[in-house]
């Protein structure tokens, strides 16, 4: 028999019982839809992901940690400090810059300094403060001003967007730009800014040991400007500041007691005038003697990542591409489609029982029919195929069927989950894709379990002994 | 030339013919719960080509046995059988399924038509199987039918049809792959006298015309028409003309 003849008779054969082919079809129809569904939603969701990814430029970026132990990006920008670690000091910075394929190199610098943020009376408390280089290398969500820039000098800031909310500008983050909140140190802060007296001129004989420099004791207050405000879960830190002005609140100062020549007044004849020990202030860069947190290079293209990575290494620092983080990530997507499409699977599966029942119904009708069919000389496995080819075409249509209805479903989602994405100032459109690989394997895959739901109805029709199927009442 | 005339030919130059059906030995049984049926009990005999045969015999003798195994629909137990050249005692299934759409064309009491296909797709249904191209398949079934006398039937279904008509589209069926040989497995029996007689003309007809006819039949106004008749009783066959 040929192919098209099998078309023509197994499409004859569905549309005599057309209540039963349909309600076959339509079981497989809610499998294949559900499938349709449940797997345009985590290819959507992954498809988001990976353009963030990319938009983000996260796959074009090493990050470099003091840590050599480091494998992968997020701890590796998380930073870190140890007394056995090469810290990375501006030659490291140097260094990485040199590597082939870095195009930029973003420092990161993790702060403590600050305390608490006020606005208009409000005082919050802070955890970290962080900055970097305002170098386009590392971005973060902008969702009102602009972010910080080279230019900025001290006295500017992000913050994010849920200290924001706090101080009553939900809804209205524009309102607080260009305005100036305070910011205040923990106590002993003796970084830039701090009010650091000299030490008290000691009488009589002072221990040059013990010089008893100058402390601040009280918490240093200053007066930013907001320039921008960023989005919460974008942020690792609520304030960013200018990466100058971090250096300045890691910088040490203190007065230190100048050198003096010592005389020993018991061996005066006279009377004896001892110099006053004089004190000097002496900052001490700390951010150039301990390093940076980590550094973000950037590279020219994602594909070289890995191999920027393990040249950094070789500058005896840690390093990590995102690529190893981001597959993990997508391994989330990919357990989360394996479940969901389970599910689908589940449905495919009693769809696949009442495939079997129809046909089995089916053979039954038409045993007479098979032992003509044989007697006019039609073989065991024409038969077999015959009915094998029914089963499946039940299967194609529920899944064409299947398809079109998940399309039409996923184009609604389209348009909830469109909304929900502009109201959170992402620009995303039409996230939930039915690309063309998964329609096919839809409509791929409910053909092939009609086929295999068709396998034991067809080889109990072709194992039919024509004699009896022509006696059959 | 018809086969039969050839044959004639072939008897007045003295030559002897070589049988289209020989059975030798033949037997089949059928376990039916503990008992054992003798279906054919060492059953031998010769068909000629162009010969007409009544097989008669009570119900359950092995009449419709015997014609199933010379179809090769059924298999014999033992002894030999050769149609047309062909040895079915140790043919594959798929080498029979062949054999039946080139050799034999089959009728049956209950006409056994497809109910949703027309008389035309009826009569395609063997052409199908024999992976004729479709133009082809519509000539000659078409050829066929007009055959029958229903060349104005073409696209009526087996229930637009009589009882006769469906026979004749059965009929048509039977000729559509040229078999040499037709088995009728009571062609009339569900037929009143007068279509039973018009399908026996058709039939005899066909057999003029050299096609090996053999049919299955309890009636004896039908067994009377034909060249020869054999009983089968209790498995045994008796030749009683």
């Amino acid at each position: 028999m040929k192919l098209f003849d099998y078309i023509r008779l197994a499409f004859r054969n569905i549309r005599r019982q057309k209540l039963r082919s349909a309600l076959t079809i339509f079981a497989v129809v809610i499998g294949a839809t559900s499938v349709t569904i449940m797997l345009s939603l985590v290819t959507g969701a992954k498809g988001f992901f990976k353009s963030q990814v990319e938009s983000s430029g996260l796959l074009e970026q090493v990050a470099v940690s003091p840590k050599q132990d480091i494998t992968d990006f997020n701890s590796a920008n998380n930073g870190g400090q140890c007394d056995s670690c090469t810290k990375l000091t501006d030659a490291i910075v140097e260094k990485v810059k040199a590597v082939p394929h870095v195009i930029g190199v973003a420092r990161q610098v993790q702060d403590g300094s600050l305390e608490a943020i006020t606005y208009n009376g409000k005082k919050l408390s802070l955890q970290r403060t962080t900055a970097y280089d305002a170098n386009g290398i590392i971005t973060r969500n902008i969702l009102a001003g602009r972010d910080l820039a080279e230019a900025d000098k001290d006295g500017v800031i992000t913050i994010t967007s849920d200290y924001a909310d706090k101080f009553g500008f939900k809804g209205n983050y524009a309102g607080l730009i260009g305005k100036d909140v305070t910011l205040s140190t923990r106590g002993f802060y003796n970084g830039v800014g701090a009010d650091i007296q000299p030490p008290v001129q000691c009488q009589g004989a002072c221990d040059n040991n013990n010089n008893n420099p100058g402390q601040n004791q009280k918490a240093t207050v200053f007066t930013a400007k907001v320039v921008g405000i960023t989005d919460t879960n974008d942020s690792d830190a609520t304030v960013r500041v200018p990466i100058d002005w971090a250096r300045g609140f890691q910088t040490m100062r203190m007065y230190q007691q100048d050198k003096v020549t010592q005389v020993d007044c018991s061996k005066a004849r006279g009377p004896c005038n001892p110099p006053q020990p004089t004190f000097s202030l002496v900052t001490t860069d700390q951010l150039a003697i301990n390093g940076y947190a980590s550094l973000i290079a950037k590279v020219d293209n994602s594909k070289n990542a890995a191999g920027v990575s393990t040249e950094i290494k070789k500058l005896g620092v840690g390093a990590a591409d995102a690529s190893a983080s981001i597959n993990q990530q997508l391994t989330v997507f990919n357990i989360l489609g394996l479940v969901l499409g389970g599910i689908g699977g589940i449905a495919m599966a009693v769809a696949a029982i009442g495939v079997v029942n129809t046909m089995i119904m089916a053979i039954l009708e038409r045993t007479r029919e098979i032992g003509v069919m044989r007697a006019v000389g039609a073989k065991r496995s024409t038969v077999r195929s015959l009915f094998t080819f029914e089963a499946s075409m039940l299967g194609f249509w529920g899944g064409v069927f299947g398809v079109a209805i998940g399309f039409g479903l996923t184009r609604v989602a389209n348009i909830f989950v469109n909304k929900q994405l502009a109201s959170q100032g992402l620009k995303a459109h039409d996230i939930i894709g039915l690309p063309v690989w998964l329609i096919l394997a839809v409509v791929g895959i409910s053909t092939l379990i009609g086929l295999l739901a068709g396998l034991y109805p067809a080889s109990r029709a072709a194992k039919l002994d024509p004699v009896e199927a022509l006696r059959y009442e | 030339m018809h086969v039969v005339n050839k044959m004639h030919m072939l008897k007045l130059k003295g030559l002897q013919v070589e049988p289209i059906i020989e059975l030798k030995n033949v037997t089949k049984t059928y376990k039916l719960g503990d008992e054992t049926l003798k279906a054919l009990d060492s059953v031998s005999f010769k068909v000629s080509p162009g010969d007409f045969i009544a097989i008669t015999g009570p119900s359950g003798s092995g009449k419709s046995t015997l014609a199933n195994i010379i179809g090769g629909l059924d298999h014999p137990d033992g002894g030999s059988v050769i149609v047309d050249g062909n040895e079915l005692m140790h043919t594959r299934d798929n080498k029979l399924s062949s054999y039946r759409n080139e050799h034999i064309g089959f009728v049956f009491q209950s006409f056994n038509l497809q109910g949703n296909n027309t008389a035309l797709e009826n009569v395609m249904l063997p052409l199908v199987f024999a992976r004729m191209k479709n133009k082809d398949r519509k000539a000659r079934a078409k050829e066929c039918l007009e055959a029958v006398g229903l060349g104005d039937r073409l696209k009526h279904k087996p229930t637009q049809l009589s009882g006769g008509q469906r026979q004749r589209v059965a009929i048509a069926r039977a000729l559509s792959g040229k078999p040499k040989i037709i088995i009728a497995d009571e062609p009339t029996g569900n037929l009143d006298s007068a279509k039973g007689e018009e399908i026996m003309t058709l039939l005899k007809g066909l057999n003029k015309d050299g096609i090996t006819l053999l049919i299955i039949t309890h009636d004896m106004n039908v067994a009377r028409q034909a060249k020869r008749v054999v009983e089968i009783r209790d498995g045994k066959i008796t030749e009683r003309r």
